[in-house]
């Protein structure tokens, strides 16, 4: 996959800085993400529970709760600034160009409408057809995400429907207006392993099919590396490394992208599962310099004072982290990542060369 | 489902027969006897007596009780409320009455609690709901005979804008006025109670994620509200509303009294003061049928509403 940087841009964020008004003080959820989405790719953002990725994707969406501010920066879509045009405009966009694949299946449905009017309701709102020209495509729309029985399953209410089907009802949902841009937050976290495998499958077929753009979040890393052409990876509220799929994998250099890669099952093995010491930080009051320096085994003094700006690594791979700096002693990652990031570059090449290279 | 109706009705018949026999029981344990008239003398006593197997023991005067029910449909007889009138018929004539009032008072509070519990879920926390959430917490805190002495005294004898009592014979728009107090002192608590279970449960609908979805469908606030966050409101909605009837008949015991109607919760107070047994077993069961009658059609109708409960019925049977 060779993945150039000046593809067409569909969707640009810069600088997004959100937070929310609490009790006892401004939230610092976001704090100044940049990313940019090139046409028919996926863009994976990463990072463990309260890192932001949620608050990103839902201000993409425009459905912040009502205490969050955007501070400052730019969502640029079609020419607009998803952060300043109204509701009124909003609601052309959302689900019209926009797509969303909440988290939880279970709840993200109507529990007593029967989901074929649900995927019916989303047509009927936005295009101008008939009852029963929506629910033809509605019956098409099931068929695409590989629902059986259509027939029979439009009838059905949530309830009636495994989790799994249930997650595939929201995705024709969000499919319905064939929007440009799928915004997929944690869509798989609710299910179990086997049905997750399959749902991912099935978002990349339709990815080539429909040629979408995704917007793929997500805390597991296992789940990125068949996904994404690029990822991000977000730590309080701030993106501290990005760069393609396979840089972000196999050239890691931000102590917080090791530690998530080490902290990933590994079936082959026999080492013990390694834990990120510590907590993420309180984000009333997110700390002057790198917010990781206090779990990082690698911080420097300068950690503790100054945020680390971006440092290149190549073209599309950069890492904010002084450890790049020139003055910087020379880390090497953990014995544990390096020895299996070599063993699955083995394997890679060892598939590439099954499958022959001829057909890239 | 037929199945789940039938077993529904058993066990309210069951429940029916239980609290039967405890009023029985409970109102002849109560001190004192109707017959404890000086004036009246002893021969006369004992006869009274013997017609009403008082000089039995307990459980061979509830088999009279019950075969008096069920052979003759007769409930007894009020021997001191209404001396000679059978008991069935004592409350036959008084029903209406409640019920008149009572149905009038549901159906203001049902809409106007609605409203109000939508009103202030759209607005939480803001002056709206504030105001509301006051008003709840004081109606539903307060007792409802607080407000109607309240109205008594200051729309009726000061301002003298509606009568201070109930006119049972007067008609027309002067029995209409009279009625107002009574029906506004009745829906007060049930207002509340509506809305505040409507604000709660809307509150957490509207937070759900497939409001979001709704959202992201393109639905304005207002559709999505209607169609999708309502309904799933309403459904716990109905536990509240439809006991609600028992509890308006109940409650009306006080108001009943104050504003003298004479409906049922009148004859209560009165037949057990007068300790007219036949009469108070009569009505305790006519509380007891209306309690138990409703919460069975709440159970029936969340089958008919629910898809959950009626789709979801269908595979256990």
């Amino acid at each position: 996959m060779n993945n150039q940087i000046n593809d067409e841009i569909v969707l640009d964020v810069q600088d997004l800085t959100v937070s929310f008004r609490g009790f006892v003080g401004k939230v610092q959820a976001v704090r100044g993400v940049s990313f940019q989405l090139p046409r028919g790719k996926t863009v994976a953002i990463v990072g463990e529970s309260g890192s932001g990725k949620s608050v990103t994707a839902k201000s993409i969406m425009g459905i912040l709760a009502g205490n969050a501010i955007i501070e400052k920066g730019s969502i640029l879509y079609d020419g607009d600034d998803l952060t300043k045009i109204s509701e009124k405009q909003f609601q052309d966009i959302r689900g019209k160009k926009i797509g969303l694949i909440f988290q939880d299946p279970l709840s993200s449905l109507n529990p007593i409408m029967k989901v074929g009017k649900q995927i019916t309701e989303m047509i009927l709102e936005n295009q101008k057809v008939s009852k029963k020209e929506a629910r033809e495509r509605a019956l098409d729309l099931m068929r695409d995400v590989g629902i059986p029985d259509v027939e029979q399953r439009f009838e059905h209410y949530p309830f009636q429907l495994s989790g799994g089907m249930r997650q595939r009802i929201v995705i024709a949902i969000a499919l319905a207006n064939e929007p440009e841009i799928l915004i997929c937050d944690e869509p798989t976290t609710a299910l179990d392993v086997t049905v997750q495998a399959r749902i991912l499958d099935m978002i990349n077929e339709l990815k080539y099919q429909k040629n979408l753009s995704i917007v793929f979040i997500t805390h597991d890393l296992g789940v990125v590396a068949n996904m994404a052409d690029f990822v991000y990876v977000m730590y309080a509220g701030k993106v501290v490394e990005y760069g393609t799929s396979e840089e972000i994998f196999f050239n890691p250099k931000h102590p917080y992208t090791w530690a998530l890669l080490s902290s990933m099952p590994d079936m082959d093995s026999k080492e013990k599962l390694l834990a990120i010491p510590g907590t993420p930080p309180n984000m009333l009051e997110p700390p002057v310099g790198d917010a990781f320096a206090s779990r990082n085994r690698y911080a420097m003094e300068i950690d503790f004072k100054e945020q680390p700006p971006f440092f290149k690594v190549s073209d599309t791979h950069y890492a904010a982290t002084w450890l790049l700096h020139e003055n910087a002693p020379d880390v090497e990652m953990p014995e544990v990542l390096r020895n299996r990031i070599d063993r699955m570059l083995v394997e890679e090449e060892e598939y590439h060369k099954g499958r022959g290279e001829g057909n890239q | 489902m037929l199945k789940y109706v039938l077993k529904r009705l058993l066990a309210a018949a069951v429940t029916l027969f239980i609290i039967l026999a405890l009023a029985f029981a409970v109102v002849r344990l109560m001190p004192g006897s109707v017959y404890d008239d000086p004036n009246l003398d002893q021969a006369i006593i004992d006869m009274l007596i013997e017609r009403a197997h008082l000089d039995k023991p307990i459980h061979i005067q509830f088999y009279y009780f019950l075969k008096g029910v069920v052979m003759d449909k007769d409930w007894g007889t009020s021997v001191k409320v209404e001396p000679g009138v059978p008991a069935f018929q004592v409350l036959a004539n008084r029903i209406p009455v409640s019920l008149q009032i009572n149905l009038i008072s549901l159906l203001i509070s049902v809409p106007i609690g609605i409203v109000a519990g939508i009103v202030a879920a759209l607005q939480k926390n803001r002056g709206a709901d504030t105001l509301i959430s006051v008003g709840v917490i004081i109606f539903i805190s307060v007792p409802s005979f607080v407000f109607a002495s309240l109205m008594q005294y200051f729309l009726a004898y000061k301002l003298k804008l509606f009568p201070i009592l109930y006119q049972p014979s007067a008609v027309g728009a002067l029995r209409l006025k009279s009625m107002v107090l009574p029906i506004a002192a009745l829906s007060l608590s049930p207002i509340a109670t509506i809305t505040r279970y409507l604000r709660g449960e809307l509150i957490e609908v509207l937070g759900s994620e497939y409001m979001l979805l709704a959202k992201t469908k393109g639905l304005g606030r207002f559709k999505a509200t209607v169609k999708h966050a309502f309904r799933n409101a309403s459904l716990p909605m109905m536990n509240v509303i439809v006991p609600m009837f028992a509890n308006i008949v109940g409650g009306s015991m006080v108001i009943e009294r104050l504003f003298s109607i004479p409906g049922v919760g009148g004859t209560m107070i009165k037949s057990i003061n007068a300790n007219d047994h036949s009469l108070t077993v009569a009505t305790l069961m006519f509380y007891a049928m209306i309690s138990i009658g409703t919460a069975l059609l709440v159970d029936l109708s969340y089958g008919l509403v629910d898809p959950r409960v009626r789709v979801g019925g269908k595979k256990d049977e």
